[in-house]
This record gives structure tokens, sequence and C-alpha cells, in this order.
């Protein structure tokens, strides 16, 4: 059990910088998930934590160590690698002890850990076969269960889910999740895929381009993201964007994109009365924009009308791709709705739910 | 169905021709090893009819006892499995270190090794021989081994090489997450490249099994200490040649080397079809 601190982590190779200026804590005993598109720089602070890269500028710190010049194998971690890396030739169980061996652990020790972690994982009846004989959900499991032997201060996974197919994932995310809980210890995680960062983090860290775009809750990331990038990034299908400018008339404010209006709620009138005349980016998430006929009641509710250009029905939600004058724009509506493609379709939207974002600087309007 | 039909008989053709193909591309060989079961009139007067009319094991005695291949025979397997394990040993550590790390002067390493592949080995037997002798190695058993380890190396390394630069990274940074020293690692990974561990023994093998020229120049002093390729010169006298006695040093000296091959030959194939990749 340790903290994890990045004072002013820098990443360079060559003159191309992956990682600018990250700084952050991470509290003992914490699930956080650093999330963002490829290339962002989520993998290296994950991999520079780790030891596995050398770190170009700044501080991280595991507890109270300063671990710059620390080796891997000393830094009191473990990791839980995107192919697994299991060695092809060992067993389950030997896959599992073989860190503790290099170790010196006493024998009996070993076998005590390793079947422990084996029962928790499920793995016991298959601790004599080879990697190779196994499922790709067992091998992930044996990959997790050669990081729970090990006891480490940190857990460290780099998208340790994204070679199971997606009804796997879904169980093996509550299994992470749930092991979390039981060991009590603090785990770094690193995905591209929203929905594992929202479903198992305590707080996500949201990176691109090598900048910390926003560090929150799952929550607060969803309702109030701090700039353009996090809430598109956050939620799917992604909020929906439109440049537009702000109107103020008679005491009230209007949000005008050039194809339609909407009315701001006037407890926002005070955050937003700067930016009178000025563009901005209005951003409306799917699921705010409601078909007319089935809203639910008390909203906050701005009409529009838009043609129907794709119908996508996923069981449970029915995605409406629409265009209004120039603007196209996508609404989770009420599976209810009977919808034709072509047809005119009237929606209302949820303007309590409303985003505003600065146009030059992308930061949220508050 | 038909097409089924017609693929079936193509192969019974194609499996017949490949048949009658492979006993002619074999028959000189399987000619010699029946030879040595022969009397040395009927050799000579049987043409190229293949079995013996009387089994004769008295070639195989002669080649034992007489020719000294009880001698040539322990020489050869020990010069063979002692160059190999040497060979095997050193080129799988260069290949490791040239497939996994990249220091300066690699490429020029690398471009070292590959270039020493065009050097015919008989060039370098001069400079190897002084080399045995400064260390006062000649006439030894010794002085034969470390010769027959110098030669060959080259492809070997670049087997090894190519191997390892395709394991996966995090292969070796879980090993150096759980602590590996660089020899741990490195016999972590060794039992993974299989394939090209039988390459490399079977090649090796084969290539000092049947060497000739360093187990001649390097043992003129002492005769004992040849292997079967030399002592197979013992069955050519003055004015003639004892032909079924080679015959039978022949067969006695290709057993072993068919047998290591038919033990590794799995993997031997997948290593030379580059099926490496785990």
């Amino acid at each position: 059990m340790a903290s994890v601190s990045y004072k002013h982590v820098q990443k360079n190779y060559g003159d191309v910088t992956v990682v600018k200026d990250l700084s952050m804590e991470i509290a003992d005993k914490e699930f956080v998930v650093f999330v963002g598109p490829s290339g962002c720089g989520k993998s290296t602070c994950l991999r520079m934590l780790a030891g596995l890269e050398e770190i170009s500028g700044g501080e991280i710190w595991i507890g109270d160590r300063k671990v710059n010049d620390v080796p891997p194998k000393d830094r009191d971690i473990a990791m839980v690698f995107q192919s697994y890396a299991l060695y092809p030739h060992m067993t389950v169980y030997d896959n599992m002890a073989f860190g503790l061996k290099l170790r010196k652990t006493p024998k009996a020790e070993i076998d005590t850990r390793v079947k422990e972690a084996g029962e928790i994982l499920g793995l016991t009846q298959y601790l004599d076969r080879k990697p190779k004989a196994l499922s790709g959900g067992q091998r992930q499991r044996v990959a997790v269960g050669r990081a729970i032997v090990r006891e480490p201060a940190v857990f460290l996974m780099d998208e340790p889910l994204s070679n199971l197919d997606a009804k796997l994932r879904v169980t093996a995310r509550a299994e992470i999740s749930k092991l979390h809980q039981r060991l009590q210890t603090t785990f770094v995680y690193v995905t591209h895929d929203q929905v594992e960062a929202m479903t198992m983090g305590d707080r996500i860290a949201v990176l691109n381009s090598g900048d910390l775009m926003q560090i929150d809750s799952p929550r607060n990331l969803y309702e109030h993201p701090d700039n353009v990038f996090v809430a598109g990034f956050i939620g799917s299908p992604s909020m929906n964007f439109f440049d537009a400018t702000l109107v103020g008339e008679e005491g009230k404010l209007f949000v005008d994109t050039g194809s339609f209006r909407v009315n701001v709620p006037s407890e926002r009138n005070k955050a937003y009365e700067g930016h009178i005349g000025k563009q901005v980016v209005f951003g409306m998430r799917p699921e705010h924009i409601h078909a007319s006929n089935f809203a639910p009641p008390n909203i906050d509710a701005s009409p529009l009308e838009g043609q129907i250009d794709v119908i996508e029905l996923l069981g449970h939600e029915l995605h409406l791709y629409i265009s209004s004058g120039k603007s196209s724009y996508v609404a989770t509506v009420d599976t209810r709705l009977a919808p034709t493609v072509g047809n005119k379709v009237g929606l209302v939207m949820d303007v309590s739910n409303m985003h505003l974002f600065d146009k030059d600087t992308e930061q949220a309007i508050r | 169905m038909i097409r089924m039909n017609r693929f079936s008989r193509y192969n019974l053709i194609a499996v017949t021709l490949l048949v009658i193909i492979g006993f002619i591309w074999i028959y000189p060989f399987l000619w010699v090893m029946f030879a040595s079961l022969k009397t040395s009139s009927e050799m000579f007067s049987a043409g190229a009819t293949l079995l013996p009319e009387n089994w004769d094991l008295s070639n195989f005695v002669r080649a034992w006892d007489k020719a000294n291949f009880s001698t040539y025979f322990f020489n050869t397997v020990l010069y063979a499995a002692a160059a190999t394990v040497i060979e095997l040993f050193k080129s799988s550590m260069c290949g490791y270190v040239l497939g996994r790390y990249r220091f300066p002067g690699r490429n020029l390493l690398l471009g070292l090794v590959t270039a020493t592949l065009f050097i015919p080995i008989a060039s370098i037997i001069l400079p190897q021989f002084k080399l045995v002798q400064a260390l006062g190695l000649l006439n030894t058993r010794a002085g034969v081994i470390l010769a027959l380890s110098g030669g060959s190396g080259a492809l070997y390394v670049l087997l090894f090489t190519g191997f390892f630069q395709t394991l996966p990274d995090e292969l070796f940074e879980s090993a150096r997450i759980d602590g590996a020293t660089f020899w741990q690692t490195f016999r972590l990974m060794l039992p993974l490249a299989k394939p090209i561990i039988a390459t490399v023994v079977i090649f090796q093998f084969m290539s000092t099994w049947n060497e000739f020229n360093i187990p001649l120049v390097f043992t003129l002093g002492r005769p004992e200490l040849r292997n079967m390729a030399v002592g197979m010169y013992a069955f050519r006298g003055e004015f003639s040649v004892d032909w079924t006695g080679f015959a039978a040093g022949t067969t006695i000296s290709i057993i072993p080397v068919l047998l290591v091959f038919f033990v590794f030959q799995g993997y031997f194939v997948r290593g030379l079809a580059g099926a490496v990749k785990q």
C-alpha cells in the first residue's frame, strides 16, 4: 500500500515530448485510471511509474520514496501487461511463482501465496497447465495472479482487458474492481476504453497529446467536464458540439447556433454573462435530447425539430442521427418512438444539462 | 464430392511420383549401406542390385577393429558433441545480445558477423592452426574441438538474433519487473528458442561429424586422434581400396547423424520455416 505522486514529470523521445509537465497525486488504496486516445501518453505515464521508461524531467514518488533512479524490481510494484507476457514454457504455477523465486521467498510461502491467488482467481485446477492450454480470459487471470502473489504496494495495469472479447471484458472488469476492494491496494490502470475507465476508477485522469486534461471522479468528468476534449471523450455516443453565439435579449440568454436557438437556464446567467456576443461552443449530450412525445416531465425543455438521417436501435437505447439546418447531431431517445429515416422528428433539449465552452480556449465556462 | 475425388486422385499421382523420385534420390545412399553387407567380390559383380546375396557382417568387424573405427567413432562423437555445445552456448548468447540490446556499434558488429559467412572456412585454417599451436593444444583433442567450434558460428548467431528480436518486449519487461538479472532473463528466454537450438544442433553436429580438414591437419602427429571422416582414408591401400570396408565405415559414420536428425527434425523444420513466433 502506498501513494503515488507525479511531480512535473516530463518524457521526451528526441525532440518529441510525449508527456508534458504531469503533476498529480494518487492516494493510498485509490483506483486511478489513465484514459485517452492512442498516443496520448497514458501508457508512458504507467511505464515511467513502473521504471520501464526513464523520466526526462520531474520526479515520481511511491510512498515516501523518490523512485526516479530505482530499478523496476525494487519499486514494490507489479504490472499486468496487455499481452499478459506469460512465460510460454512455464506452467501457471511457475509463472506466478517466478518473481517470488527470484526474490528468494521461502518455498512454503511461495506455495501458499500462489495457491491463494489461484483460489481468488478461480485458477486452482489450471495451476499445472501451460498458458497455451488456457483461454484468453484465463490467461488474463494468470497475469493478474502473477501480480497478486507479489503483494505489491502498487498494482499497474496496462490495458489488461483489451485482448478479451466484449462479453468477457464486462465480467473481467467487475472482477478487477472486486479485487481492488479485496486487496485494498493502490491500482493504476491504463485504458483507451472510457467505459472501463468510468466503471472502474475512483478517479480518472484524461490525457490528450501528453497533457493532463482533467483528473476527477467519473461523475464529475461526465457532469462537469473542464474542456471540450474531456466532454467529447467521456460519454457514448459523444457529446454533440455546436459552434454558437451567446445572445442576450431582455435579460435572458440564448445560445444561437444559426440552425436553432436554445434558452439558457436563468441560474447560469451570471456565469455566462461575460461571454455575451462572443463565439462559444455549445455542448449537449445525446441522452439529454429527448423525443418531444416521450420527454421526461419537469425538465427545462427547449424544443427543436430535425430530420432523421440514420437510426440505430441498440435494444435498450435508440440513437437518432439528426440534421437541423446546417447542424447535425445525435440524440438518444425513448425506444418507444417509431422513427423513419427521412422523416421530421420533434425533439426537446434538456437545457439544465447544457455545457458551454470558450471557443478559443475550449475551456468550460462556469 | 466430384472436386474432392479429383483432388484425391491428383494427390495419389503426386505421392506416387514423389515416392519414386525420393527412392531414386536415396538409392546411392541405400546402395552404400547394403554394400557394407556384401562381400568384396559380390559388390563388384552385383552392379546396381541393392540386396546382398549373403549377408556379411565381417566388413563392420574389420572397420571397427582393424581400421581403428572404435577409436575414431569415440573421437567423432566427442568432437561433434563438444563443438555443438560450445557453438550453441556462444551463438545463443551472442544472438541474444545482438537481438535484444541496442548499443553503439551494434549494426557494425552484426555486419561483420554476417560478412564472415562469405569467408571460406578452409582459408582460415592456417591462422587457426597457429592459434591452437600457440595455445600448446596441437595434437590434442581440446585443440581439435576448439578449432571446430570457431568456424561456422555466424549463421547461428544470425538465426538467434532474428529469433530473439521477434519475442515481444513485454516478456522482457515482465522479467525485469520480476527482478530477473541479465543472466536469469537469458536463461528464461533460451527455452523459447527451441526451433533455433534444434537447427543449430543439427547443422553443427552434422558439419563437425563430417569435418575432414581440421581433424586431419590438427592431428597429423597423432593419428589416433582422428575422426571417422579422416579415418576413412585407412581403407585406401597403396594399390587397392577396401571398398566394402569403406562402405561399412560410411554406414557406421552415417547412422548417428541420422538419429540426431530424426530426434530434432520436427523443431528443425519449424526453425527453418520461420515459424518461430510463439
